[in-house]
Order: C-alpha cells, then sequence, then structure tokens
C-alpha cells in the first residue's frame, strides 16, 4: 500500500476555506474533484495538453493536473463553480451560452476561465490574441468559431 | 405573419447554460455512496492465447472487493448482427491486441485497484500476429478468427449497370490508389462508466452513450436479466462522433464488479484507454478506377477498397459499406461496381467514424479533379456535371426525395470567388473542391423507429418523453423547439426525461444522422397528438371544428376570431373534469426498404432521405517548410430546413475541424508493431483555434418532404466533405495530386521536390 504519510493542508477555493487531508502527490485537480467535489473541472488528458482541467490561481489559468494541491496553499484558487454568482451567470459564461460556443461542454470550463483571465488581464483583445490565449484549451466539437465570436462580443463590450 | 416562433430560429440552446457553469454531470462526476474504483488490466501482447489467470494474490489485497474474469462473463460474446458475434467481453481463450480487456478489479480507491491488477498472474503464449492489410492478406498469416477466413471479415460487393462496357464506351479512364493510415475520435471526454445493483438486482449504469437502448440490450443478455431491470440513466455525453453507440467491455465489466461487490464501481478511461480502447477509424486503401465522356461526366467507376478493421467486427458491414454509399449518393452513376474488404489485424477495434472514409472520398473527389484536368474542365464543373438531382434513384436503388447538391456547390463556388481564384492564384496557392452526402439514419436490421410520450401537467406544461440521445450536438434542445412550437408553448414549459431505459421508449440512437429525422419526426407526432386532444376540447367548447384552431403564446385560439380564446392550463383541466386522455404519443419509422441487408442484399431504399454538402478551401502552401496555411473555407449544405441555424452553423465549423484541417493536415496513429504510439493530444495533434481558418457558412434548404419541418440533418455531409476540399486545395497549390492521407509537411516537401526534378523549369 501507499507508504507516503498523509498530510494537512488548506486550499481558498472559490473564497471558502477548506481543510483537507490528503497525500502530498495528490494533484489539485483530484483533491478538487475527489475531495471537494467540485467536478465541473474536468479531466481530458492528464498530462497538461488540453486544458480541460483548467482552474485559475491568484487569477493565472493553470493546468491543476500538473500542479500538486500542497502547492497551490496560500492562494485563491478558482474554479468554473467560483464565477457565477447565484443564479447569475458571470458575463463570459453568459457570452458562451448567447454565442453557441458550447456543444458537448466537456471542455467549456477550462475555455470559460480561460477566456476570463485573458479578458482581465486584456479587456479588448484582438481575434489574434483571443485564438492564441485560447490554443491551450483543446475543443473537439466546435472549431472554435462560436468561440473565438463570444470572447470577441465581450472585447467588443468593453467588458 | 411569422410562420413559427421558434423553429428556424437562432435559439440559445436549453442545455448551455448547466454546462457553462460546470453542473453538468458527465459519467465521470458521479460519486455514490460507498462507491469503489474500478481498473481494467488488459493485454500486452497483439495475439495471444491465454493459458492461466490467477486472480488469488489480487482478491486478498486489503482493500479489493471485488475480481473479474471470463470466467464471470462466461465467454459470452457480443456483435452488431447475428453474424458478427465475436467479441468476448473478457476473452477466454484469445487476446487479439494490444489493450484488450483481460481482467478487472474494484477497490477501494485507485492506488489500491492498480497495485491488484499488477498482482494478477496471466499466463499467455505469444502467437504471430499481423498488422497490416498486407500482412493480414499474405498467404500463411496467422489467423485471427476461424469464422473469417484469410482475416476477411466483411466483403461487400456491390454490381450495377455493365462497368465493363461503361469502360469500353468512356472517353478516359483512369485508375488510382488512395490511402490513409487510422485516425481517432478523439471525444473530449474520455470513456467513463459507472453502475450499481440494488438488491432486488436492478442495475443502474451510466456513460457516455448513442443510444441507452443499444447499450441496454447487450447488458440484458450478458447479466441474464430482463431488459426492465437494465436502467441505462441519461448523463452529459462529452462528444460521441459516430462512437459510444456500441457496447463497450468497460460496460459489462463495471455491472460485473458492481454485482459482485454490491457496491457502486465507477470506471474512467485514461486518454490513452479511450484511444486504443473504445473504437478507432479504419485505416484504407481504395483503388478507384473512373470512366468518363468528353463532358467529364462519370460513365462507369469500379472501386475496390481495403480497410484495415482491427481485432473485431464492431460495426464492420456498416463500415466497409458507407464511404460507397455516401458517394453514390453524392454522385451519379450508372455503371459501378465495388468491393470494399474489411480486414482483420492484432490492432484495436475500428468503427464508424464521423469522418469514415477520408482516403475513400479523397480518392473519388481528387480523381475528378485529375480527370477534369486533362478534359480541360474545372473541378468546380466537374461537380456540377456529375451531382446527383432531386427525384433520381442511386445505383442502390435508394430514391433520393430531395437534394440541393447543386446549389450547395453554385453557391460555395459564388462566395469563395472560385472563377476569380482556380488557376489564377499566385504560386504555392491552391484552392480545391470537395463534395458528399449522407444517410439520415439506416435502421436496417439492427434497430427500429423512435418514439416519444408527452405528459401533461395542471399548468399548461408539458413533459416530452423521448429516447432520443443529445452527445453535444443539440437534439435536446431541438425536442423542446418543436413541442414548443407545435404546441404554442415556450421553451420553459418544456421539461425533457431522454435516454434513460427505465422510462424512455425506443429510438435508434444518435448517431447515422437520423436523430433530427426520425426522432424529431416521433416527437412532433407525440406534439400533434396532444393538440389534436386539446383541440377537441376547446373545439366543444366554442362550438367550432378543431381545423379551426391554433394554438400560440400558451393559449388555443380560433385562427380567425383570436379574441375566442382559452389558456393550455384551462383546456387541460377542463380535460381533467371530463376525463379525457389528453397525454401524446408519436411514433415514427422511417420507410426504408427492410429487405436490405448490408452483405446479402445490398439494394433497397436505405434511408428516407439525404444531405448533401460541399466545402471549399484555399490554403498557401510554404515551399521551404511544407506547412500548410488554411485562408479560408467555405462549408455548404443541404440540411432540409434548418431547424436552428446557430447550431448547424457549429456543426459545419467543428466538421471542416475534424474533417478537414486535422483529418488531412495533422491527424493520424504512429503504430509500433500493433502498439498506439500516439495516443494523447501530445502526439495526437487536433486542430487548435489557432490553426483554425475563416470559416463561411452557407446553410441551403431544399424542405424535404418528410423531414421535420423539412429537415433532414446538420452538418455530417459538410465533415464528410472538408477533406476532400483541402487535399483539393493543396493539391492545386503545389500542382501534384496528392494520393496518401493525411498531408503532412514531409509528404510536400516530397512531392515539390520530385516535381522540380521533373519539371526543372519551374
Amino acid at each position: 500500500m501507499n507508504e507516503m504519510k498523509k498530510t494537512a493542508i488548506t486550499l481558498n477555493v472559490n473564497n471558502e476555506i477548506f481543510d483537507i487531508v490528503t497525500f502530498p502527490n495528490q494533484t489539485l485537480l483530484e483533491v478538487l474533484r475527489d475531495h471537494l467535489h467540485l467536478t465541473g473541472t474536468k479531466e481530458s488528458c492528464g498530462e497538461g495538453a488540453c486544458g480541460s482541467c483548467t482552474v485559475l490561481l491568484n487569477g493565472v489559468p493553470v493546468r491543476s493536473c500538473l500542479t500538486l494541491a500542497i502547492a497551490a496553499q496560500g492562494k485563491e484558487i478558482t474554479t468554473i463553480e467560483g464565477l457565477s454568482k447565484g443564479e447569475k451567470l458571470h458575463p463570459v459564461q453568459e457570452a458562451f451560452v448567447n454565442h453557441h460556443a458550447i456543444q458537448c461542454g466537456f471542455c467549456s470550463p477550462g475555455m470559460i476561465l480561460t477566456a476570463y483571465a485573458l479578458l482581465k488581464e486584456n479587456p479588448n483583445p484582438t481575434e489574434a490574441e483571443i485564438r492564441r490565449a485560447i490554443s491551450g484549451n483543446v475543443c473537439r466539437c466546435t472549431g472554435y468559431a462560436k468561440i473565438v465570436e463570444a470572447i470577441k462580443s465581450l472585447a467588443e463590450e468593453g467588458r | 405573419m411569422e410562420k413559427f416562433s421558434y423553429i428556424g430560429k437562432d435559439m440559445k440552446r436549453i442545455d448551455a447554460a448547466y454546462k457553462a457553469t460546470g453542473e453538468a454531470l458527465f459519467s465521470a462526476d458521479l460519486n455514490l455512496p460507498r462507491m469503489l474504483v474500478g481498473k481494467v488490466l488488459r493485454s500486452p501482447h497483439a495475439h495471444a492465447r491465454i493459458v492461466a489467470i490467477d486472480t488469488v494474490k489480487a482478491e486478498k489485497l486489503p482493500g479489493v472487493k471485488a475480481v473479474v474474469t471470463a470466467k464471470d462473463t462466461c465467454g459470452d460474446k457480443w456483435g452488431v448482427f447475428k453474424y458478427t458475434q465475436d467479441q468476448q467481453f473478457l476473452p477466454t481463450e484469445k487476446v487479439r491486441y494490444v489493450g484488450e480487456e483481460v481482467a478487472a478489479v474494484a477497490a477501494v480507491d485507485e492506488d489500491t485497484a492498480l497495485e491488484a491488477l499488477s498482482l494478477i498472474d496471466v499466463t499467455y503464449e505469444v502467437l504471430p500476429a499481423v498488422f497490416t492489410i498486407e500482412e493480414a492478406l499474405a498467404p500463411g498469416a496467422p489467423q485471427l478468427h476461424e469464422v473469417y477466413p484469410n482475416n476477411t471479415n466483411i466483403h461487400v460487393f456491390i454490381d450495377v449497370g455493365d462497368v465493363e462496357k461503361g469502360f469500353a464506351h468512356s472517353y478516359l479512364v483512369k485508375e488510382d490508389n488512395f490511402t490513409a493510415p487510422e485516425d481517432s475520435y478523439f471525444q473530449g471526454e474520455p470513456y467513463a462508466v459507472a453502475a450499481q445493483f440494488d438488491h432486488a438486482g436492478n442495475l443502474e449504469i451510466w456513460m457516455p452513450n448513442a443510444g441507452p437502448h443499444l447499450k441496454a440490450k447487450p447488458l440484458s443478455n450478458v447479466l441474464k436479466i430482463p431488459l426492465n431491470k437494465v436502467r441505462v440513466r441519461k448523463i452529459t455525453i462529452g462528444g460521441a462522433f459516430g462512437g459510444r453507440s456500441e457496447i463497450s467491455p468497460a460496460d459489462v465489466i463495471c455491472a460485473f464488479l458492481a454485482k459482485k461487490a454490491q457496491r457502486p464501481v465507477k470506471i474512467v478511461y485514461t486518454r490513452e484507454e479511450n484511444t486504443v480502447c473504445t473504437r478507432q477509424a479504419h485505416s484504407m486503401i481504395a483503388k478507384i478506377k473512373t470512366g468518363v465522356d468528353k463532358e467529364g461526366r462519370v460513365v462507369a467507376r469500379d472501386i475496390t477498397c481495403h480497410m484495415d478493421g482491427g481485432a473485431y467486427s464492431s460495426t464492420g458491414p456498416i463500415a466497409t459499406s458507407v464511404p460507397f454509399l455516401c458517394m453514390e449518393q453524392a454522385y451519379r452513376m450508372e455503371n459501378v461496381r465495388y468491393n470494399g474488404y474489411r480486414i482483420l489485424t492484432n490492432k484495436p477495434i475500428r468503427g464508424m467514424f464521423r469522418t469514415h472514409g477520408r482516403a475513400f472520398a479523397c480518392g473519388v473527389d481528387i480523381q475528378l479533379d485529375m480527370i477534369g484536368e486533362a478534359l480541360g474542365i474545372d473541378p468546380l464543373t466537374m461537380r456540377l456535371r456529375n451531382a446527383r438531382q432531386t427525384g433520381d434513384t442511386t445505383p442502390t436503388k435508394s430514391y433520393v426525395p430531395s437534394c440541393g447538391l447543386t446549389e450547395t456547390i453554385e453557391k460555395t463556388g459564388k462566395m469563395s470567388r472560385w472563377k476569380e481564384k482556380f488557376r489564377k492564384l499566385p504560386p504555392y496557392y491552391g484552392i480545391g473542391i470537395g463534395c458528399n452526402s449522407v444517410q439520415t439514419g439506416f435502421p436496417m436490421g439492427i434497430r427500429g423507429g423512435s418514439q416519444a410520450f408527452i405528459k401533461l401537467n395542471e399548468d399548461g406544461g408539458v413533459t416530452v418523453i423521448t429516447g432520443i440521445v443529445d452527445n453535444g450536438q443539440g437534439n435536446d434542445h431541438m425536442i423542446v423547439q418543436i413541442v414548443a412550437e407545435e404546441l404554442g408553448l415556450t421553451p420553459d414549459d418544456v421539461q425533457l426525461i431522454t435516454a434513460d431505459t427505465e422510462v424512455t421508449p425506443s429510438d435508434p440512437g444518435s448517431y447515422s444522422m437520423c436523430e433530427t429525422f426520425i426522432g424529431g419526426n416521433a416527437v412532433r407526432l407525440a406534439a400533434q397528438d396532444v393538440k389534436k386532444k386539446l383541440f377537441r376540447i376547446v373545439a366543444d367548447e366554442f362550438g367550432v371544428s378543431a381545423e379551426q384552431l391554433s394554438a400560440k403564446n400558451r393559449k388555443i385560439f380560433v385562427t380567425n376570431d383570436p379574441q375566442q380564446e382559452m389558456s393550455i392550463a384551462k383546456a387541460v383541466r377542463m380535460a381533467l373534469t371530463r376525463n379525457e386522455s389528453i397525454s401524446g404519443e408519436g411514433s415514427y419509422w422511417p420507410k426504408v426498404d427492410w429487405r436490405r441487408e448490408w452483405v446479402k442484399n445490398p439494394y433497397g431504399q436505405l434511408s428516407e432521405t439525404f444531405s448533401f454538402g460541399t466545402v471549399i478551401c484555399e490554403v498557401k502552401v510554404d515551399p521551404e517548410t511544407g506547412q500548410v496555411e488554411v485562408l479560408e473555407v467555405t462549408a455548404s449544405q443541404d440540411v432540409g430546413y434548418a431547424l436552428n441555424p446557430k447550431v448547424i452553423e457549429g456543426q459545419f465549423e467543428g466538421g471542416v475541424a475534424m474533417g478537414g484541417q486535422g483529418g488531412m493536415l495533422t491527424e493520424y496513429l504512429q503504430w509500433h508493431e500493433g502498439r498506439v504510439l500516439t495516443p494523447t493530444q501530445l502526439g495526437y495533434l487536433i486542430p487548435l483555434a489557432i490553426d483554425m481558418p475563416k470559416i463561411n457558412n452557407i446553410i441551403v434548404e431544399t424542405i424535404d418532404p418528410k423531414g421535420p419541418y423539412g429537415a433532414k440533418e446538420a452538418g455530417m455531409s459538410v465533415a464528410m466533405s472538408a477533406a476532400q476540399a483541402y487535399c483539393g486545395a493543396i493539391s492545386n497549390a503545389v500542382g501534384v495530386y496528392f494520393h496518401e492521407y493525411p498531408i503532412t509537411p514531409d509528404k510536400i516537401l516530397k512531392a515539390i521536390e520530385e516535381k522540380k526534378k521533373r519539371d526543372p523549369k519551374r
């Protein structure tokens, strides 16, 4: 069996504090999904290639499958569940819905968080900047056209 | 006056918001009380006899709650057709590919499950293996299955007219070979299955599927429990693309683990397992011989296609036929012969893929370009001269009730400025065109029609109960649109219970492009049934005939005197007091020739109608690096009628990405002796946002006489045409026709090099 010792870690996820006892080799993805049941964060490749597991650490998109949970301590972790406020969708989520940027929806949480971080950093990105920013997130359904449109609509609205 | 309130409108999909918030649950997201982790032990050998499996050590490991082997599944076999039942859920005698399931465990956590797998001792006797079509067909080659001599799994033979006479009368005859290796479905969601049994022996099971009823039947058979105890539940599905239709050994294994442990079990595939152990797309060698008259019209065609099917039949008879059938639908050809062979090799199993048969479709289309060049006819005109027309009958005897192929060619050509560009572009710029056609379901043999029920609530809202599955394309929204339209309700008034075998009636499943046409028609008929019943009540009350009534804005009113109105809620309550049933029922069985069979009798009405599409692509090739930059793509399809145009655009754009950008430039699996070397995104290159060109969409509507509101299907003919357009454009840019796909930079550089040697002046 696992000879590694479990350790207590504290995570700030979506402005809530969680105390978790887990193995130090657990990824942030595993802890979010299996301990905190925040299953909006998806696993598609498990090796940092697809972006489905994207979460924000202090506002910066990271691959939670390549991030150890212990290394995320002391940082603000934002998952897709932390974006909407009660019944109200965040404008990025709303834009994805309105512009048909979501088909099967598996890549959507990661894609939306990446778009959110881009717009925070650069509220008025060009199409080339949008495409570059989301090129770490693989979508098999849409061909990206409607995703780019959704993000562009926000840029144009100056949000 | 607007004809429709919701049909034909750009509507936000009903499932989008809950997917945007992370609320949507996919199979891997399920977490049931006391749930165990299931893991599968897989064959490390491409071909080996299983001498013994010892699970004693694994069973004794603390934390292990169940172990299953072929002893549990009793060697039961699965096959889509009676004559293709060749895959055991867990093999008893032999493994036939690297990655085949051998045994499985359920344990309290993943680490324990993995450790338990390492404690299962399997003794193999390794056998010689075959990894290519040529090896499999060689004299004395190792045989995979006794029942398929010469490793030939399926032979489809079609012979129409007089092909030899046709060639003899042709002005020009051309013969070429086209090849493509395997590609991968690469759904965003890796396969996952969760299962639990209750004390009464009822199975509840969740997995990505293209049809819950198609999963339930084999589960019922292998578990030896009646169908009403197999409850395949609705779950969000992360893409299918032609996959997810068949039972997976993982479904059966998970159910057996849950039964043995009497606890819920979840198996989540890794990306590698999803690539290797679900389904792959066939590799293919297509030999195409075409004879034309002086004007470039096809007089005769003879095609022999060998497909590498991997280790088992899967949907073999369908897969062997469909590339041919699509092309015989798209283009007129009177004298035609087809020999399709599906060959077995010691590689993973191949199924029906969204862009199935790229070598085949590209071959037919690119050869038209070559012939056109020889005759001095441009590719677009070649397509127009051979395009299928409404009212035609295909060589294998399917009547075509509506066909807008010519319109798609003309409109795509106009928007992409074909005439101004073809042969007028600078060096290393090119433009190409592709066309294709797909079926709207082919329900022969293994499945039937679709049924739907509608229940009314006292406030006038409804619940629709149907087996239709949404694997991402927007089928759930389509159901809501149709019912809201027919009953004069708002989308909010319509609730769905779909794709749950305990509750929902039979449905052919969300693949082969049949949900809009077949499922959509069934739902519409159910809504019309409700409407008829409600109108009877209101007509009585107003003293008018039911034909004088309309429904809109939650009200039923006299069409010519809208002041006379009654809310639907009131009509429902009146029905209750009058003890009248107002539930609705609808059933749709497509009018096809049920005697048609893929191998034994490949003639007769295949599908009730067909869609047609055209893609034009413009590229720039870098002669130094062989890199292709795609400048613009224009995609067009005859969809019958666009129920929700934005959804259709999304299907076009996704189809161009998968079929063209991925399918013709970067996507292929690499191998070493039956082992996939590129199973993950790091090696298997799926298009990214930076790769994708601008895509123009053109929706063509022909209003099919039988489709719901005239609709057919939403985008597959684009997905099946994109590869040809890309291939044509690159060939046009380089001045060399490509026969091997995908067209990677090395092939382009080699072609440029050889061309320079042949023609040093240019």
